[in-house]
């Protein structure tokens, strides 16, 4: 992991080449973008194979966007041929008419923004901190941070529940944010604090000598530099708190404050009688699209995010 | 010191506050409301007794002894086929993990319509294959349900432990496998005596962060069988939160809750030593 790390970083921050080997890609060492150092067989299995596997891959998640433009009443029958004939938008108007789809993706949206810009400041400071400045004990508590990265959150409902309960903060789309935030806080001020440390010190003393400030120097010196470790963690940040259930579905009990997964498992288990599979669906498919939307656009990010070698299964 | 206290505040309040009062309501009697006693550690000894915990114990353990191997070889296959940066395989790269990015929460919606009897996707392909009647029904038996799922997370997981895999071969120097190349080396034996012997330390970590997944499932069996039939797809993340939000006996599932902490953090504590070894070689070179 270090090593991959390491040679990451010698790299443009997101090009995936190790550096030291010639001109580019991968062990095989040729020139990258075409068939590496595959036969024309060989390169012709390989699109086959790859294409094959990356159907398994993104065929059910492009067939559930197709189900979901299917009217509630084909949905629940054996798919066929004509279903293609008869698409129609109609679980989506439903699902925002009935079921305050929006209002619940806003929550998600909230809890999640907010997550990730709580994060990214708290992780920022932190970083800066741990990598600039030599206090007693700094060791012991960066330690202690990277430790808490150990501890499942999901063995600490029952503590977390009466804490925040007492707190005021359970029912609490700003409570649950905190609670994404710490929960993520690790990760990010390892990220933040590896950033800051590649910064050159004397980009820092320069503009103290000029007479900027601690705050200043990171605002307005180091921050382009910085910036690539802000959106990794804002970005796992948002996700994370995007996709999260069983800490929503333990802190939020009041059906007006559900975030999205919340809002599908109400209409699986909260409906009476015949779950709606196309409203489902449609709701499912709702969750999906920012994840992917985001991941594409902002890959280099991640991808970096992964390398550093903390990573959440 | 001004700068880190935020996050160390947060970090106190919201996990290590947290992880002194689980001991300590883990000692008690604590239900949801009205006071509550000191037992000792008589949670702890009911818990080895408690056949439903047990059983949540070796379910995830079979869950995970299940999904574990699989996850790795085909995310480790599919790091094969991406890793040399040809034509594609960013496409692949991003195909392949796109599933985990979705998250398990959302694809369990998802694949509940798709495990339905009838109008199921699962039971349409399979009975044109001739694999399974159209009209099984996948989430309501302990069989099925557990076959479906672990080829579910399978299909959820295998991109993570691709992408840590291909992040360790592609630091793996080109110019170790042009001086096999030139001494004749199959592509087998560069595969077994160069990439497998260096990416040691990232396959332990790809295992480790697969199989602490595992044990914190929840999500897929929450939403695909809520535990059933009856407790038998019931994980142990499941069972702490079935007896203490479900069943209000808060000091009772803090109990194993506790337990699992101690587990996992063994596991990552392994995770970390890795990590560190790795940082130690690093500084040596």
């Amino acid at each position: 992991m270090t090593t991959a790390a390491r040679t990451t970083r010698t790299s443009r921050p997101g090009t995936w080449r190790p550096a030291g080997t010639r001109a580019a890609s991968g062990p095989s060492g040729r020139p990258g973008g075409g068939r590496g150092n595959l036969g024309r067989a060989g390169f012709a299995l390989y699109l086959t194979g790859g294409t094959l596997a990356a159907l398994v891959f993104l065929l059910p998640l492009a067939w559930a966007v197709l189900r979901s433009f299917m009217a509630s009443s084909l949905v629940t029958q054996a798919p066929s041929a004509s279903d293609f004939s008869h698409l129609t938008t109609a679980n989506y108007s439903g699902l925002i008419q009935t079921n305050d789809i929006l209002h619940y993706a806003g929550n998600s949206l909230a809890v999640a923004v907010g997550t990730g810009l709580l994060t990214a400041v708290i992780a920022t400071m932190a970083g800066y901190g741990f990598a600039r400045f030599r206090f007693r004990g700094s060791g012991v508590v960066f330690a202690l941070v990277l430790v808490t990265m150990m501890i499942p959150f999901q063995a600490l409902l029952t503590p977390l529940f009466l804490e925040m309960h007492s707190l005021g903060l359970t029912n609490n789309l700003a409570g649950l944010a905190l609670f994404y935030t710490t929960f993520n806080l690790p990760f990010g001020v390892f990220v933040m604090r590896n950033t800051f440390l590649q910064i050159p010190w004397e980009l820092s003393e320069a503009a103290a000598v000029d007479g900027a400030s601690a705050a200043r120097t990171l605002l307005s010196v180091l921050r382009p530099l910085i910036l690539p470790g802000i959106a990794t963690t804002v970005l796992y940040a948002f996700l994370f708190s995007w996709t999260e259930f069983v800490g929503a579905l333990t802190f939020i009990t009041s059906d007006n404050l559900y975030t999205l997964p919340l809002a599908l498992l109400n209409m699986e288990y909260g409906s009476v009688g015949q779950v709606n599979f196309g409203y489902l669906e449609a709701g499912a498919v709702i969750a999906m699209v920012p994840c992917v939307l985001l991941y594409i656009g902002l890959q280099r990010f991640y991808i970096r995010g992964l390398v550093s070698g903390v990573v959440k299964g | 010191m001004v700068l880190v206290a935020p996050a160390v505040a947060m970090v106190a309040i919201f996990v290590l506050f947290p992880l002194g009062f689980a001991v300590y309501i883990s000692l008690t009697d604590w239900p949801l409301i009205g006071p509550y006693h000191f037992t000792g550690g008589q949670n702890y000894s009911l818990l080895t007794r408690d056949p439903q915990f047990i059983h949540s114990v070796l379910f995830t353990l079979l869950y995970t002894a299940i999904v574990t191997g699989p996850i790795f070889v085909i995310g480790y296959a599919m790091a094969m086929l991406v890793r040399a940066g040809r034509f594609g395989s960013v496409f692949f790269r991003t195909a392949f993990f796109l599933p985990f990015i979705v998250g398990l929460a959302t694809e369990s919606f998802m694949a509940l319509l798709e495990l339905q009897p009838d109008s199921g996707a699962a039971d349409f392909v399979l009975s044109k294959l001739g694999l399974a009647h159209a009209n099984t029904a996948w989430t309501v038996s302990y069989g099925l349900a557990l076959t479906a799922i672990c080829v579910f997370v399978i299909w959820f997981a295998a991109g993570l432990t691709m992408m840590l895999m291909m992040a360790g071969m592609q630091g793996i120097p080109a110019e170790l496998y042009e001086a096999a190349e030139v001494d004749g080396a199959t592509w087998w034996q560069k595969e077994r005596r160069i990439t497998l012997p260096l990416l040691r330390r990232n396959i332990a970590l790809a295992l480790i962060i697969s199989v602490i997944g595992s044990f914190l499932a929840f999500n897929q069996f929450y939403i695909l069988t809520e535990g059933g039939p009856g407790t038998s797809t019931q994980p142990v993340v499941m069972w702490i939160y079935e007896e203490a939000f479900v069943q209000y006996h808060l000091g009772y599932a803090t109990a194993g809750a506790v337990a699992l902490v101690v587990v996992i953090g063994i596991i990552s504590a392994a995770q970390f030593y890795l990590l560190r070894d790795g940082r130690d070689q690093e500084a040596r070179r």
